[in-house]
């Protein structure tokens, strides 16, 4: 389907969770991504779609990979980028997160890109300055350009994500990229599975649309992808597992586990990588199943079209 | 005191402490109840109130609200907090310890509490279990008790040690008191936000489940039977505290049981869009939970219903969901929101009042929260219809961080007395 089909504009002003999108939405994210990945490629990147706007970097928690492809993508728009790293927590505050928030919608910024620690932070902001939002992560709760950045991947080699099987690996529980990537997969229709020990598993999950197994090697059975999550030792408190060693001997991917996988099989990790506790560090470097970096390549692109498109809102809101 | 007397007739006189509810009238003489009932001697008054059929009930006692730190800028004093009491129909008020204003040093202990006779409302005051509310340290509970403490609490601060707890319940029984503790299990709840559910999971958000009140309920009854201690069920919240409650009391032992107005009346989904102002402690919990807690009020197995008052600085709610200090200001809007329950009838009036007032007042060994001659004269008149609107902008309190906010209630108090004299009259 190409977008001439729909007489539809993608409508969000806001990326603050994937259960905002339709099929529709994604699908023109996609179209963008692809156009902007292509171009990525060619020394001809840089455009003016976002010219004279102004995006704001919050980045509440601490991130290089993240905060650097909005930077990248919201600079090769040509929007007007600056980077706010706050350090912030509860204990230590000077000013609130309100109060943070309308000084900063007071600079007359037009999007914020934010990461925060806490559930919800980007929809309080959005509420509090009536700017538009871009969730880069908050809490555990989750990181939507990640998921489309994921799914587009997948989308890239295979044309159709839905009817795949793919399975999520590692520390769900503490995990936001787990939480958009279960959401976004369910839209586009795709068959989701999760491992992981029953310690690093949220409670109920298996009502989230997906299958869980605690044993890897049923787990990898016929699937197409394989996505590895890293342990969130930030977001921990007390033991989970008793070793990385432990760890990556019943959940660690290897090239021997996944030989019950499509012989295609994609594998893919958020990063960052702990080599050598979720993924063998060979596994990770086989340009043949490996597709993490073609993620991070597509971060870039996926970030482009979410900002130019919410970009594209804002200015027929102005217009009108 | 007055000194005049006042009649107050033609009410629907309800008394749960004696299970009255029928037409009457109250004679009031030098502040205590003289007369009661259907045969009221009017011509005694020099004044008498027409109640014209509106409810005529004992004054509300609360037994836990937190006052904020003496001298807070633009924070709730003492003066607008009891003003904000008489509004909602409370008589009397138990300030309770919590982290900005622990209430756990002896020194000027007496000198505090014997300055609360200046306000209308009765104020009282616990104190502190443990020093800070740090849960190890035991603070000077003899001493305040002599100074004027009701009970002895913990905030919102499990007790982590079951040694330091037996300590506790075994030390404070010996001056008589109640130990007031949040059934919590410390490593279990520590650092949560929510309760453990499909919500909260989906949201990312830290929980704890809701056995972890259970298992602290099963551990402090077992530590109440092993000493001898008076043990205090600080906001019971959950189906399975509830259950563990049960089977305390098959035992005899002296256990009481709370609940906080929060969770008799609203539960997680009004948390669901992450609002600041639903960030409770413990926190909102299920409709089953919630349905159970009712059931249980109604049943008498609640002995009394907080409004776990917190007046919070705006900074504090201007926090997302799991950054926000926990809490709603609860004095002025306990009834309205209470009386939704007896209104959907989810619970009788008078089960619900039993827990508002000789409830609480058993439990402390007050005189008040009943109607009986010589008891009192704390009362309140409530119009059981009128409609209206919670607007925290309208608080007599300079806060107003509200779970109710914007919310419709049916039901509001018209006049409040303590000790036969009026603290509170809305046509005035």
């Amino acid at each position: 389907m190409s977008r001439a089909a729909f007489s539809y504009d993608f409508p969000h002003r806001h990326l603050i969770s994937v259960a905002d999108l339709n099929p529709v939405d994604i699908q023109i994210i996609f179209e963008r991504a692809a156009h902007w990945k292509a171009l990525n490629r060619t020394t001809n990147r840089s455009s003016d779609h976002l010219a004279g706007l102004t995006v704001l970097n919050l980045f509440f928690e601490a991130s290089t990979r993240t905060q650097g492809s909005f930077e990248i993508a919201a600079k090769r728009l040509g929007a007007d980028v600056v980077n706010f790293a706050i350090e912030h927590s509860s204990a230590k505050k000077g000013e609130s997160l309100s109060d943070t928030a309308r000084t900063l919608a007071a600079m007359r910024p037009d999007i914020m890109v934010v990461r925060h620690s806490a559930t919800g932070a980007p929809q309080f902001l959005a509420e509090r300055t009536g700017l538009s939002v871009v969730n880069a992560g908050d809490g555990m709760h989750e990181h939507p350009t990640q998921a489309l950045l994921d799914s587009f991947t997948l989308a890239q080699h295979w044309g159709e994500v839905g009817g795949r099987r793919i399975l999520i690996v590692g520390d769900i529980l503490h995990s936001r990229v787990a939480r958009s990537n279960i959401g976004l997969l369910n839209i586009l229709g795709a068959e989701i599975r999760l491992c992981a020990p029953p310690t690093l598993l949220p409670p109920d999950v298996d009502q989230w649309g997906c299958d869980v197994f605690n044993d890897l090697d049923q787990a990898l059975e016929g699937c197409d992808a394989v996505m590895a999550l890293r342990q969130q030792k930030e977001r921990m408190s007390g033991g989970f597992v008793p070793s990385a060693r432990e760890f990556f001997h019943l959940f660690g991917l290897t090239h021997e586990r996944l030989e019950v996988c499509s012989p295609e099989v994609l594998v893919m990790h958020p990063g960052p990588m702990n080599r050598g506790t979720e993924i063998h560090t060979k596994l990770a470097d086989d340009p043949e199943k490996s597709v993490i970096l073609e993620q991070v390549e597509s971060g870039v692109a996926v970030r482009m079209a979410v900002l130019e498109l919410i970009g594209d809102v804002i200015r027929r809101e102005d217009a009108s | 005191m007055s000194e005049t007397s006042l009649a107050i007739i033609n009410a629907r006189l309800i008394d749960p402490a004696s299970g009255f509810d029928g037409p009457g009238g109250v004679l009031i003489e030098d502040g205590v109840i003289a007369q009661f009932g259907s045969e009221i001697d009017v011509d005694a008054a020099d004044e008498v109130i027409d109640a014209q059929g509106r409810i005529l009930a004992p004054a509300l006692i609360d037994l836990r609200a937190a006052k904020e730190p003496a001298l807070t800028p633009d924070g709730e004093t003492l003066s607008t907090l009891t003003a904000g009491a008489a509004k909602g129909g409370y008589g009397t008020v138990v300030l309770a310890p919590n982290l900005r204003a622990p209430l756990d040093k002896a020194d000027g202990f007496d000198g505090m509490t014997k300055g609360f006779g200046r306000y209308g409302v009765r104020v009282l005051s616990a104190c502190a279990a443990t020093q800070g509310l740090d849960g190890q340290h035991m603070s000077e509970i003899g001493l305040m008790v002599r100074g004027g403490a009701v009970y002895a609490g913990q905030g919102d601060h499990p007790i982590a040690n079951a040694l330091t707890m037996r300590r506790l319940l075994a030390y404070t029984s010996q001056f008589d008191v109640w130990l007031s503790v949040r059934p919590a299990d410390a490593a279990l709840s520590t650092g949560t936000v929510a309760l453990e559910s499909d919500w909260s999971a989906r949201m990312g958000l830290p929980a704890e489940p809701a056995i972890s009140e259970r298992i602290a309920i099963e551990r402090d009854t077992a530590l109440a039977e092993l000493t001898g201690g008076k043990l205090m069920i600080d906001r019971l919240s959950t189906q399975a505290g509830l259950k563990a409650l049960r089977q305390a009391r098959r035992s005899d032992l002296e256990i009481a049981a709370t609940t906080a107005v929060a969770h008799l009346t609203l539960n997680e989904v009004d948390a669901g869009a992450l609002d600041s102002a639903f960030r409770m402690d413990p926190p909102l919990r299920a409709e089953s939970d919630r349905l159970s807690l009712v059931a249980a009020l109604a049943d008498g197995e609640i002995d009394a219903i907080v409004t776990d008052h917190r007046p919070t600085p705006f900074d504090d709610k201007g926090e997302p969901f799991a950054l926000a200090i926990p809490g709603t200001m609860g004095l002025e809007t306990a009834l309205g929101a209470l009386l939704a329950l007896a209104h959907d009838g989810e619970v009788e009036l008078i089960d619900l009042l039993r827990a508002l007032t000789c409830g609480p007042a058993d439990l402390l060994g007050l005189p008040q929260g009943r109607i009986a001659v010589g008891a009192p004269a704390d009362l309140v008149l409530i119009d059981g219809d009128q409609p209206w609107v919670c607007k925290p902008e309208d608080f007599e309190s300079a806060r107003g961080n509200s779970a109710w906010a914007g919310r419709r209630f049916q039901g509001r108090v018209l006049q409040t007395l303590v000790g036969g004299v009026t603290v509170y009259n809305s046509k005035v």
